[in-house]
């Protein structure tokens, strides 16, 4: 196939790509994230039960099947439920604006359990609850030091199977032992109380977890005498500073880290395996902060899943709303042998003539997550065999119609196999999700202008083609964003952005290589034939490490660094294929037109000749430039320390809201309204946020629960007045915040792995330490800024970290490209004469992929509202000391290394000798002008005559060279180039 | 957060190891190992072997980091330089 009918046959692919691409962006629906559309986001951590001792991965998938169910029955379209590491649940509900409800539905294991109530009751009987004040304290204190006891009832209805009695021996005590431990619905579990008595915090299943809350606060250790002699955890409580005991309290300044661990004479108390507490059954008109305990033995007769078709009806007699459900075989034998006995019980107690006979009745309570919902008698003379369960049970005393349909459909989906802690809670308000978004195409928009503008502008008609193929790859990745579809959130609109730039330097690339490949002297359609070849080369080398990087990202990060990862992948393949095949097609196409027929139009200049355009002694002055990368690490290496990294609620954890309010206040007002519900320290801003109001405030606390943050609405909307769907909730729990900073860690060292690995394998293994400095260079120094700025660090700024990684890379990669490329080249040249004469062939390209780079994330800076500035502003630091640290740190550095080396020490001490003990900066020739082995592209005639060849090995000479020689021209000169290349090889090969 | 204030200021003062000449053991590379080395060390033995936390750190932490990595900078330099001395390679 000729060249001609290649490139019309990829413009007519491109066309038939830009109609297809057209029709779905018409007809498909774009998804948007939560972030951008309003919703509710969810993070569980699952934790194991007796029942599921370890959180395995089909725990977790059992888990979302279960809540995929729950949220089909919330009505909730287009959940998004994903697991998120090794053991977290990630759901995404969109519009639904009742985070309460969410919760309540979705996380709520929905454990219902039976007990004999009179056989399993401890502590002070079973009609004396723990009550008052300290009910819970008392409740757990009596628990603490309770054991449970293994007896035949233990045992299932139909007796021990054959395989245990073979276990055991049939040795009864271990066999109803081990039948104990299988009936225990919790593990052991601990709660942290205070001096008064009150609850802190819990319960929790390990220590870790029921203090993780007070993880880097400041202050003296507590002593162990302020410890209780009972209390558990000594050692972890121990390393807590005493405070006043709130969970955390913010300053002004910080983020919603806590400053203060529990106060002195706090203590931890453990409810062993086999013994639970749970709150007695709600009398009416009991208000709603009065609880009332039970201690019991957590010996379960049958659970959730004895159960069958729970419906939500209507008690005939009261009207009430209950819930009616049926037994399974297994169930309803479980609850024949357990009514039989009560009866029976019921029937062998004596009591004395007169008492009444409701005394002797026997009981069963139902529970559900640990509180009573239903507490049963079985009459002994109307039921003297029990009853069989044909007709199944109810519960009743719900509470609401809504609660009752809930219950009922909770237990009809069936309980979740592990136990679900909340661990990160997003709720995002409709409005400000759609101000996001407008933000986000806003920022896009003139992102993908201004770099249009700059292309034209800097290359002129190559420009145009760079402006056409940009804006196909536009149209094609929105296409595929609908297609796949890829949902659609903040971060992913700035990996879309981001790769604009990805997308303008693969042009760049090519079109320095033409206007080389034109300052030469080849003809046009020959210039765009080998810069393309030489530019291709370099451009995948460049992308296939960001494709790399981006898929660890989206391996390993959490949910919002992933939707970054994912569109940033895409993106960069999608470059690929247009800067490849669209640029190509185009210009091969427009090659021998008038259109491109001049050198004026690829950005030449009349007088412009082969060579460097720039002769700056990069290696001579690089001592200054590491002078002053030394002196801004230091800076930052002093402002970290002493100023601190300011870490948002994503690592920290807390609870941010954001709500408009109907009444002008201040934030004064606002502090004073919250004062008391113990907010009086969180820090309160007013925020400008146009599309949710005038009066919007951001209030940053410690961790509130769900019903925290439904008082703290409630406390605002009574003052000054808050709708509910305006109303913007994000809670991150700690070990959430945990799980952001390990799995970035994680990705960073992968990335760093398989850049290093690619690198070794594509140049050689001495590139790959001066690539990974470089990094760690641009990487801390945007480190260091934050610290400076006091800039909050998000999960966002970790995308924009690793971001940074990929281009401080790609940049790198096109330096040392160059200097691989030239080493063969020139045989007899230092090193730093290499590196010189690659880096003032590569500068212009860096300085103009620096600026077509910054352009879009300056977009993000100015247009793309809260979330996006964080992130542009990382990149902004970042990109700008990556461009930098990829001319003037990397290169010198394999500068210094290389020259080590014997063949170049060798090749110094000659240059010496012949330049009177000088090193000049540049070497006055290099060999063939298509060298590096690449494959000349057939010449056509030139336009211009021939320059005399100077292809030859020539001595270095003391001044910057005024012109390299053209190699490429006559047949005679590249004869003796290919020559003289030859012996370069051998000599270089035998080195 | 201490040991990335060690290492950064390990790191940031590796860069003026480019106005001596080049004698580290294994050039400037190894230079570059050497001060990281040093710096890191020398912070955790001068903080009680621990690793100070973001909370615990302080513009001391940054300071604590100097001595060790110029040590380990100068032991470095000696060190290659009484090997290239010992082992100066035969050039031409």
């Amino acid at each position: 196939m000729t060249s001609r009918k290649r490139n019309l046959s990829i413009i007519a692919l491109m066309l038939v790509l830009l109609a297809g691409s057209f029709y779905v962006i018409l007809t498909k629906p774009t998804v948007l994230g939560l972030d951008l559309r309003g919703g509710v986001e969810l993070v569980y951590e699952g934790r194991p039960t007796p029942q599921v001792p370890t959180v395995t991965a089909q725990a977790i998938d059992d888990a979302i099947e279960t809540i995929r169910k729950r949220t089909d029955a919330l009505g909730v379209s287009e959940p998004e439920i994903q697991r998120a590491g090794q053991n977290q649940i990630s759901i995404g509900l969109p519009d639904v604006d009742n985070a309460d409800r969410a919760i309540e539905q979705v996380g709520t294991t929905a454990q219902l359990q039976f007990y004999d109530w009179e056989e399993n009751i401890r502590g002070q009987g079973p009609d004396a609850p723990f009550a008052g004040k300290t009910a819970l304290y008392d409740a757990v204190e009596v628990a603490a030091k309770e054991k449970p006891t293994a007896t035949e009832t233990d045992l299932p209805p139909d007796g021990a199977s054959e395989e245990i009695e073979q276990r055991f021996d049939g040795d009864k005590k271990q066999i109803q032992e081990y039948y104990d431990r299988r009936n225990d619905s919790h593990s052991g579990r601990y709660y942290l109380f205070d001096s008064d008595k009150e609850l802190i915090t819990g319960p929790d299943s390990t220590c870790e977890e029921l203090l993780s809350d007070y993880e880097g606060v400041k202050g003296p250790k507590r002593k162990q005498s302020e410890i209780p002699k009972d209390s558990k955890c000594r050692e972890e409580l121990a390393a807590i500073p005493v405070g006043k005991g709130d969970t955390g309290t913010t300053t002004p300044e910080s983020s919603a880290a806590p400053k203060s661990g529990p106060p002195a004479g706090s203590e931890v108390l453990e409810v062993p395996r086999g013994i639970v507490v749970i709150e007695a059954d709600r009398a009416e008109n009991q208000p709603a902060d009065v609880h009332n305990y039970y201690v019991i033995e957590d010996d379960s007769e049958l659970s959730g899943g004895d159960i069958k078709n729970p419906e939500q009806n209507t008690d005939q007699r009261t009207n009430e709303p209950i819930v009616t459900m049926e037994f399974t075989d297994k169930g309803r034998k479980a609850f024949a042998t357990v009514t039989k006995r009560l009866a029976q019980r019921g029937s062998e107690i004596i009591v004395p003539p007169g008492t009444d006979r409701q005394q002797t009745l026997q009981r069963f309570a139902i529970t559900l997550d640990d509180q009573i919902v239903s507490l049963a008698t079985i009459d002994y003379r109307e039921n003297p065999e029990g009853i069989d369960g044909r007709t199944g049970a109810q519960i009743n005393g719900i509470g609401n119609l809504t609660d009752t349909q809930d219950l009922a459909e909770s237990l009809r989906i069936g309980a979740l196999p592990i136990e679900l802690k909340l661990v990160s809670q997003t709720q995002v308000s409709a409005s400000l999700g759609q101000q996001a978004l407008d933000q986000g195409l806003l920022a896009g928009g003139v992102g993908l202008a201004l770099t249009l503008l700059f292309l034209i502008l800097f290359y002129r008609v190559l420009g145009v083609v760079a402006a056409i193929t940009l804006i196909i790859y536009a149209i094609f990745l929105f296409a595929l964003v609908k297609l796949i579809p890829i949902t659609l959130t903040l971060p992913g609109i700035a990996g879309m952005i981001l790769t604009l730039a990805v997308a303008a330097d693969a042009n760049i690339v090519i079109f320095e290589r033409i206007k080389e490949e034109a300052r030469a002297g080849s003809s046009i359609p020959a210039a765009i034939s080998n810069g393309y070849q030489k530019a291709l080369r370099t451009i995948i080398d460049a992308n296939v490490v960001t494709i790399g990087t981006a898929f660890i990202l989206f391996t390993l990060a959490t949910s919002g660094v992933k939707g970054f990862a994912f569109t940033m992948g895409v993106g960069t393949i999608v470059s690929l294929f247009t800067a490849v095949l669209a640029t190509s097609a185009i210009l091969g196409s427009m090659s021998r037109t008038r259109l491109i027929g001049s050198r004026f139009a690829l950005g030449v200049g009349k007088d412009d000749q082969e060579g460097p355009r720039w002769h700056l002694d990069f290696v001579g002055k690089s001592k200054w430039f590491f002078s002053g990368s030394g002196m801004i690490l230091v800076v930052g290496a002093l402002a970290i320390a002493g100023l601190g990294l300011n870490f948002g609620i994503d690592f920290e954890s807390g609870t941010r809201v954001k709500t408009p309010i109907a009444q002008n206040a201040n934030v004064d007002e606002v502090r004073d309204a919250l004062a008391p519900l113990g907010y009086e320290d969180a820090k309160i801003q007013q925020v400008d946020e146009p599309e949710l109001g005038d009066n919007v405030f951001q209030i940053s606390t410690p961790t509130l629960d769900e019903k925290e943050v439904t008082e703290l609405r409630t406390a605002l909307d009574e003052e000054f007045g808050v709708e509910r769907a305006e109303f913007s909730v994000n809670s991150i729990g700690p070990t959430f915040g945990a799980q952001v900073a390990r799995t970035a860690l994680i990705a960073v060292i992968a990335s760093l792995l398989l850049i290093s690995i690619y690198m070794a394998l594509r140049f050689e293994a001495k590139f790959v330490v001066p690539v990974l400095i470089a990094i760690a260079h641009d990487i801390l120094i945007t480190g260091g800024v934050y610290a400076l700025v006091g800039r909050e660090v998000t999960t966002s700024t970790v995308a924009a970290l690793l971001t940074i990684l990929g281009y401080s890379l790609y940049d790198t990669i096109i330096v040392f490209d160059r200097i691989r490329e030239n080493v063969p080249r020139m045989p007899r040249a230092t090193f730093s004469q290499i590196v010189n004469r690659s880096m003032s062939e590569v500068l212009t390209r860096s300085l103009a992929t620096s600026a077509s780079t910054l352009m879009p994330i300056g977009a993000l800076l100015f247009f793309g509202g809260e979330t996006l500035q964080d992130f542009a502003f990382a990149l902004l630091v970042g990109v700008a000391s990556g461009a930098y640290s990829s001319i003037f740190i990397a290169a010198p550095l394999v500068t210094l290394w290389k020259e080590r080396e014997p063949v170049y020490v060798r090749r110094r001490k000659i240059v010496l000798e012949e330049n009177g003990g000088v090193v000049p900066p540049f070497a006055s020739g290099v060999l063939g002008e298509d060298g590096d082995g690449a494959v000349p592209a057939p010449r056509k005639p030139q336009r211009r005559a021939p320059v005399p060849a100077a292809a030859t090995p020539a001595p270095a000479a003391p001044a910057p060279p005024s012109g390299d020689g053209n190699g490429a021209s006559s047949s005679a000169a590249e004869r003796k180039a290919e020559r003289a290349r030859n012996r370069a090889r051998k000599k270089h090969g035998r080195n | 957060m201490s040991m990335v204030v060690w290492v950064m200021m390990g790191i940031a003062l590796w860069h003026f190891a480019v106005f001596v000449p080049d004698r580290f053991y294994g050039g400037i590379i190894g230079a570059f190992c050497a001060a990281i080395a040093g710096s890191a060390i020398f912070g955790w033995v001068v903080s009680g072997f621990s690793i100070p936390g973001q909370a615990d750190t302080t513009l001391t932490s940054a300071f604590i980091a100097v001595p060790g990595t110029l040590l380990a900078l100068g032991f470095s330099w000696w060190y290659g330089n009484r090997s290239e001395t010992e082992h100066r390679p035969e050039v031409l």
